[in-house]
């Protein structure tokens, strides 16, 4: 079950970015196909890692793209990578605790998790940066 | 060799840090604040010279009377002014040379840093000539006399064939033009070449701090000026170079050479000078620091994100265009020459996470001699061994010496110690994996001790990170509780790693303290701090005030007379002019057919001196000029004692060891303090002694 589809409504105009958005969304999907395929909780735990250690990452590149435009919500967009990564994290420790719970906890709100921020904060840079590029 | 004066330079450094450490709290210890606090003591001078250079006037009589009416006319200001540029300049050699002692002893002079240390030595060679400069212009006796020296060095230098230190010798020998070069010097010159300097000094520095903190910036200036009510800076006399002061106050910040260069020969003056120079140029690279692989960038983790260009020290990492197709802006690209290991930038890269335990641990930029996967591969080992319910991981500075030593102490199965290039780079996510995945309970961060990292930055990029105030931000799950930072200062039980340790275990056992604020528990009592402070602050300008005047330096005993011997001789030519031939004309060519041919080249002359018959001076001197027909210079200043004295002064114009050709002898009464002046009558053609 693929859950995520990429949307070009979803592009920012920058290019490492979208890339990294599509990068991401490819990793989700496949961890969710793991959930429904393989009952083996290390490769899972193993694709969840490489999110966190993935969107760690993208967020740091986001941020210094949106320092660099002088981006004026950039405090609040921050707070809410922060918390994100927190929440990964909660996640990543839930499933490492107890996988069957877990996974159904992974099941209801990964894809969620990250399409909301998209919705919300990634659009609003959207309309931010899209004049500029 | 150099290990075992690194180390004893820094025992001795080590009650001083402490005593600042408890006085100041790390954050504003002085001492790590040096080169800032030079550049800000050069601020001062820069700011209160500019309102001396007002009222300054450079001739030779109204630079004196000027610096005068400054110091006393208008000793609320100008005189305090002048009292700051003479202590902020001497504030600055005790900032500087504390400066160099430091970064040496802590072996941050070698390997890539190079740069900075080798472009500070000429700083030197700009600061303490300012200085010089300085006690010249205010043309009272010190400044005669720091002419005067100064002269004979520059004559000793194959520059001028003329004598310069001859100017300072009589009174109309100088003229105002003389002032018009120093200030020139002083003002503009020397300044021009600080400036230059400074820039290059930290062009490979990132973020130089050219500032230090406000509170040391006001409470040295405040005391500072104190100082200047107290002990105002005042002129030693008006010239008379008819006689010569018993004894003036040197500045020995800056006059240091000067009394060396009573008892030695300019060469040798020379000599030391330049030859401690290159020796501190060339002290990076004795021995030479061995390579360390510096930091590698894996493109395939790399998203161009600039945390790691961002936070080192040394502008190594630069964002370059993208060079592997992929869809990215930039990528980190490390300078390997300016590179020097410490490894704060794996520390900041957002994938050196060790969750990643399944995909290979390669961040996007690492350390190969202790790269993010053997760092976890030491904590998943060392925690193995770890045994009871407070069990505690240590991360220290491996290069720092305290560490090595109090991680020998910790001891205990509760207890690990795991080695880091540098606090700074271990990345955040690992506490929240030792803590999250129950490696240990509690983890503590050792840096070098009060937060003089090695690497600049190490301890305080750390100290943001686990505060959250700068990236990559420590998790916010993570228990702060179970963490603590130590880079207390650990001088002279050592046991301050151990204190850290204990305390943040006792508050793992069920406190509800901050192991943060408790780490600074030993803090001192309000008034033991203020005096510590009144004591660090007297303990550094009274060395600024003493040694701005004391000990005077004594240039003739009790009743001694000063005599110099100051004349230019042309001696006599090598040979007869010669009537040439007919012949010999007609080979020459028509424009240079001269009828005489006269040989340039000139004999030396035997010049001798005496007093009462004791001969004081006797030399033989060659022309001067690069074919030798230049006249000869005599120069040199004698002490005889006061009294009735019978001077002698002969001289053979051929170098003849036998027989003068012009002498003057005179008896003369010579009152202690005099200063006689033997020079001689070109139009005259004799020797006169010149008695003012």
């Amino acid at each position: 079950m693929t859950l995520l589809q990429w949307k070009p409504a979803y592009t920012l105009g920058i290019p490492s970015v979208d890339h990294e958005h599509r990068a991401l969304i490819r990793m989700i999907n496949e961890v969710y196909r793991q959930m429904a395929e393989s009952s083996n909780p290390e490769i899972i735990e193993a694709g969840l890692e490489d999110i966190y250690a993935g969107i760690a990452a993208h967020f740091a590149l986001e941020e210094r793209h949106m320092r660099k435009a002088g981006y004026e919500e950039y405090a609040a967009h921050k707070d809410e990578h922060e918390e994100l990564l927190d929440q990964i994290r909660e996640m990543m420790d839930a499933f490492a605790e107890d996988p069957e719970s877990g996974r159904r906890r992974l099941q209801e709100n990964l894809a969620d998790w990250f399409t909301k921020h998209f919705a919300t904060f990634d659009a609003r840079l959207h309309d931010r940066l899209g004049d500029h590029h | 060799m150099l290990d075992l004066v690194q180390t004893v330079g820094r025992r001795l450094l080590a009650p001083v840090r402490w005593m600042l450490e408890r006085a100041f709290g790390s954050e504003l210890n002085p001492l790590k604040h040096l080169g800032a606090l030079t550049i800000y003591f050069l601020w001062i001078v820069v700011v209160s010279g500019i309102w001396l250079f007002i009222f300054f006037e450079t001739s030779i009589v109204g630079a004196y009377e000027s610096v005068e009416y400054l110091t006393h006319e208008q000793w609320y200001l100008g005189g305090v002014m002048r009292s700051l540029h003479r202590y902020a300049s001497d504030a600055a050699i005790i900032t500087l040379a504390l400066h160099m002692y430091h970064e040496f002893v802590y072996d941050r002079h070698r390997g890539m840093r190079w740069f900075s240390w080798l472009t500070g030595v000429p700083l030197l060679w700009v600061i303490i000539p300012l200085g010089i400069t300085g006690y010249w212009m205010v043309w009272d006796r010190l400044g005669w006399y720091v002419a005067l020296v100064s002269a004979e060095m520059m004559d000793w230098l194959p520059i001028f064939s003329e004598s310069m230190a001859r100017n300072f010798l009589s009174a109309d020998a100088l003229s105002n033009r003389f002032f018009t070069l120093m200030a020139f010097l002083h003002l503009i010159g020397l300044p021009l070449f600080l400036v230059f300097g400074i820039w290059l000094h930290v062009l490979r520095i990132s973020g130089p701090r050219i500032n230090p903190p406000r509170a040391l910036m006001a409470a040295s200036l405040i005391t500072m000026t104190a100082l200047s009510f107290i002990f105002p800076a005042v002129s030693q006399g008006e010239v008379d170079m008819s006689t010569v002061p018993a004894s003036l106050g040197l500045d020995w910040f800056y006059l240091l050479v000067y009394p060396l260069a009573e008892i030695w020969s300019p060469g040798w003056v020379w000599g030391l000078l330049v030859g401690t120079s290159l020796l501190l140029c060339a002290l990076p690279w004795i021995p030479p620091l061995r390579d360390v692989p510096v930091a590698v960038v894996d493109l395939d983790n790399c998203n161009g994100c600039g945390r790691c260009a961002d936070d080192c020290p040394f502008s190594a990492i630069t964002m370059m265009p993208r060079s592997d197709g992929l869809a990215y802006e930039s990528e980190a690209v490390v300078d390997p020459s300016l590179c020097v290991s410490c490894g704060l930038c794996m520390g900041s890269c957002p994938t050196a996470t060790p969750f990643r335990r399944h995909s290979e641990l390669i961040p996007g930029i690492d350390m190969p001699q202790l790269s993010a996967a053997s760092l976890r591969a030491t904590i998943m080992k060392k925690s193995e061994q770890l045994e009871g319910t407070e069990r505690v991981m240590v991360f220290g500075c491996r290069g720092n010496e305290d560490w090595k030593r109090s991680k020998a102490a910790l001891g205990g199965s509760d207890t690990a110690a795991v080695d880091l290039i540098c606090v700074g780079q271990l990345p955040p996510p690992f506490v929240d994996f030792v803590l999250s995945r129950d490696l240990a309970d509690g983890v503590v961060l050792a840096g070098c001790p009060g937060g003089d990292c090695q690497y600049r930055l190490g301890a305080e990029w750390t100290a943001l990170r686990m505060a959250r105030e700068r990236d990559p931000q420590l998790r916010k799950r993570v228990d702060s509780s179970r963490l603590a930072l130590a880079w207390d200062e650990r001088w002279p039980a050592n046991k301050g790693l151990a204190a850290v340790v204990n305390t943040l275990r006792q508050s793992l056992g069920g406190g509800s303290e901050s192991p943060r604020q408790k780490t600074d528990g030993r803090r001192l009592s309000k008034p033991a701090r203020w005096a510590l402070l009144t004591l660090a602050y007297a303990a550094f300008l009274a060395p600024v005030a003493v040694f701005s005047v004391w000990p005077r330096f004594g240039l003739l005993d009790d009743g001694e007379a000063m005599v110099s011997l100051s004349f230019s001789y042309d001696g006599q030519r090598i040979g007869e002019c010669r009537q040439l031939t007919q012949e010999e004309l007609q080979k020459l060519p028509p424009n240079m057919r001269k009828p005489i041919d006269c040989p340039r080249e000139r004999m030396p002359v035997r010049v001798l001196f005496t007093a009462d018959g004791r001969p004081l001076y006797e030399a033989t001197l060659q022309p001067t000029g690069l074919w030798g027909d230049g006249s000869a210079n005599v120069y040199q200043r004698l002490t005889l004692s006061a009294g009735q004295t019978e001077l002698f002064i002969g001289l053979n114009e051929r170098g003849e060891a036998e027989g003068f050709d012009h002498t003057l002898r005179q008896v003369v009464d010579l009152a202690p303090g005099q200063h006689v002046v033997v020079e001689y009558d070109e139009r005259d053609e004799a020797f006169v002694l010149r008695l003012e």
